[in-house]
């Protein structure tokens, strides 16, 4: 009997999470400067990025910098790269109202909730109060913002993504760049008969597959959609959702993504793109040193080249327009903001950018200039430079937009119509009925 | 009937354990069933909405029951892997007289590793892209044809994430059932074997009702352990494709933790409590009624 009551306990875990819960509230976010003395101790940062780049490495070495002068300082990094089980620890910390001094979070109708409380420090008067909002980049900022156009994060960095292609498969299949989305499934179909995997796609991780889901919604009816839809102003079983859905559903069919790639991560797409197995990989300029410099295969180094997402002339976004993002953004809980928290992230936000862009990076800010490494390929500044021709409007991922709940099942979803396994009608209809469950509880 | 002070030992050294038990064990159980009858999200404010959840959830939710079915299925390949396995082997080991040490040592040696590293390493002995060793002997014996992504085809997926959680306990179940088949008296058997009795009835009639005391504790433990089932399918597929191994504790905790939505997350936790009381008490009912018989 104990041994069953022991496993009850087990099944009634979510509750020890929950025990220490409370549900107090921040203070209010209007005070973006703080007075009084700068006491100096340990601030801690939960982030979501990989220990070893250079975010973490940079704010690493300007944290030590800043202790020399202020001596009891440090800044306690805990990432959590694996951005699902990431999501999971901040949402339990927020809501135990135990999230540290600095805190990463996208700007999801979970994070907006957060702000709404006051948990946050508002993110555009405390930039403007340090002096450096006006070196961020719009696009940059813009995609930190929420709905109402409101900004609580911080971006570090800054990521255009491309379609990144294998010339020679391209011209081995008899195929060219595509002028539309629309061209995408033929190039598959003709790819498959010359024995190439068409596209390498991360579906383990279930957000690779997302985007493509907003790709035609984007240049079909302008990145509104996913904000009307998000709320069920917009549904799937409307013209721009029944494209969209049939143009997975075409994609599953023309077999444009490998074999099992719902099993396979992210590293298994890269090495299919880079290996010269797979002809096409949709993926951001976070990967530029692994594409672009000689760490890349040699037997594809000068066959790979890039397009940007396809656009025809009646489409309602332009070609310079499509995802840029600049990343997971960086929150000030108002809780523990304190004069040391401004001091800190006044110093640091100052010497960031320029620290950023000598690692050959996309700074968030336009003072610095991406310093192009030593042992990258011709495509390396080719790709950078397609930042200062960027539109304005950006494809934003859709899962930063959507409510968690639809989200979920939007990926699981999204899955099973590529793989032909639901019809796009079975498709519609369940995540039009999801939405309408789900987007009031969180969009009221 | 023990002297007052012998009673007083008993509750000074059973206080402590139970109350740790109370804390640790009923305590969320209890808050998990308060918790049932809100909506909450963690950050707003906990509304009362009654029996609304368990409504939600025993009407309207096709993945609960989705789930439901999945964790049946899962719980039925995990059962006969690692009772039906654990039984045949250790009934094999009885009759070695060499070797059996290094064969125990081989199948208890799955128990001992963690977790992660047995989820990733069948993600790639099912791969098809590069080629995993399940395809490559399938080719080998000349099966190509049955060749295919096992954790992406919707009709493979539950058996290829319940195949590595049986494989893992079988070793362990067999020692256990092992130690209970030396138990079984030489005598008995003798006498059996004297009566004429041929292998399949020793096994029947004097092995099996001699270790069923044995068998109805691992059973119950398979079967708790096999309804509770989380981490090998989580890290494997993560519930997909779509919910075709999706298991009613990934459900729950995504819900919980992805969604945010802990009232219904801890109806369904409730709903699991229940399942695994009433599987238990079926075993226990039905094992009784066949010793009875």
């Amino acid at each position: 009997m104990k041994k069953l009551l022991r496993t009850a306990a087990v099944a009634a875990a979510v509750t020890l999470a929950l025990a220490a819960c409370g549900s107090g509230g921040g203070n209010p976010a209007a005070n973006v400067s703080p007075t009084g003395e700068i006491k100096p101790r340990q601030i801690s940062w939960l982030l979501s990025r990989p220990a070893d780049g250079a975010v973490i490495n940079i704010m690493k070495k300007i944290a030590d910098e800043y202790a020399r002068t202020h001596p009891g300082f440090s800044l306690n990094l805990i990432t959590t790269p694996d951005r699902p089980s990431y999501i999971q620890k901040y949402e339990t910390l927020a809501a135990a109202n135990k999230l540290p001094e600095l805190f990463d979070t996208d700007a999801t109708p979970f994070a907006q909730q957060l702000a709404k409380k006051g948990t946050m420090v508002d993110g555009e008067k405390l930039l403007k109060d340090l002096g450096v909002y006006d070196s961020y980049r719009t696009n940059a900022l813009n995609y930190q913002r929420f709905d109402d156009g409101s900004l609580y994060m911080i971006p570090f960095q800054f990521e255009l993504e491309y379609f990144w292609y294998n010339k020679a498969l391209f011209q081995q299949a008899g195929i060219s760049v595509p002028k539309s989305l629309d061209d995408i499934p033929a190039m598959c179909t003709a790819l498959r008969k010359a024995g190439i995997t068409p596209l390498a796609l991360d579906g383990q991780d279930q957000w690779p597959l997302e985007r493509y889901v907003s790709y035609q919604p984007f240049r079909d009816a302008g990145p509104d959609y996913v904000q009307k839809l998000k709320k069920g102003d917009a549904k799937f079983s409307d013209a721009t959702g029944q494209k969209t859905v049939n143009w997975i559903s075409q994609l599953g069919g023309a077999g444009c993504f490998q074999d099992g790639f719902s099993s396979q991560g992210y590293s298994d797409a890269q090495n299919l793109f880079t290996s010269g197995k797979a002809a096409m990989y949709n993926i951001g300029t976070w990967e530029l040193p692994s594409l672009a410099t000689d760490k890349l295969n040699p037997a594809v180094r000068n066959d790979v080249d890039y397009f940007t997402l396809p656009a025809t002339p009646s489409s309602a976004t332009a070609t310079n327009e499509y995802v840029a993002t600049s990343g997971i953004g960086m929150a000030v809980n108002s809780k523990t903001f304190d004069p040391l928290v401004s001091d800190f992230l006044k110093f640091a936000l100052a010497k960031y950018p320029s620290e950023y862009a000598a690692t050959g990076a996309l700074s968030p800010t336009t003072n610095v200039q991406t310093t192009i490494p030593a042992n990258a390929t011709p495509l390396y500044k080719k790709a950078i430079d397609q930042a200062k021709d960027l539109g304005s409007k950006l494809a934003m991922p859709w899962d930063t937009q959507l409510d968690p709940t639809t989200n979920s099942r939007l990926q699981q979803e999204l899955v099973l119509l590529a793989q032909g396994n639901i019809k796009p009608a079975e498709f519609t209809s369940t995540m039009d009925s999801t939405i309408a469950q789900n987007a009031p509880k969180f969009f009221k | 009937m023990l002297p007052n002070r012998s009673r007083l030992s008993v509750l000074v050294f059973l206080l402590p354990p139970l109350l740790l038990y109370g804390v640790a064990v009923l305590f969320p159980i209890l808050q998990s069933l308060f918790l049932s009858f809100f909506s909450w999200n963690g950050i707003s404010d906990m509304e009362f909405v009654g029996f609304a959840n368990y409504v939600r959830m025993l009407t309207g939710d096709s993945v609960f029951w989705h789930s439901f079915i999945n964790a049946l299925g899962y719980l039925a390949i995990c059962l006969v892997l690692q009772l039906g396995g654990a039984l045949f082997v250790a009934s094999l080991l009885t009759s070695l007289r060499r070797g059996a040490g290094i064969i125990k040592t081989l199948y208890l040696l799955p128990a001992v590793i963690s977790t992660v590293a047995i989820a990733f390493l069948f993600v790639r002995i099912y791969s098809i892209d590069p080629v995993g060793l399940l395809n490559q002997v399938l080719s080998w014996i000349g099966l190509g044809g049955l060749e295919r992504p096992w954790l992406s085809d919707v009709n493979t997926v539950l058996a290829a994430v319940s195949g590595p959680e049986g494989w893992r306990f079988t070793g362990l179940y067999m020692l256990i059932i092992y130690a209970a088949l030396l138990a079984v008296p030489q005598e008995l058997e003798e006498a059996a074997r004297l009566d004429g009795a041929n292998q399949w009835q020793m096994f029947t009639k004097i092995r099996f009702p001699y270790i069923r005391p044995v068998w109805i504790t691992t059973t119950i433990m398979a079967t708790t352990y096999g309804l509770r089932g989380f981490d090998i399918p989580y890290l494997m597929t993560n519930g997909g494709p779509g919910q075709s191994s999706e298991l009613l504790t990934t459900y729950m905790y995504k819900t919980a933790f992805t969604s945010t939505d802990f009232g219904y997350a801890s109806t369904i936790s409730v709903f699991i409590v229940i399942e695994c009381l009433v599987a238990v008490g079926l075993i226990l009912l039905m094992l009784k009624r066949k010793a009875d018989a």
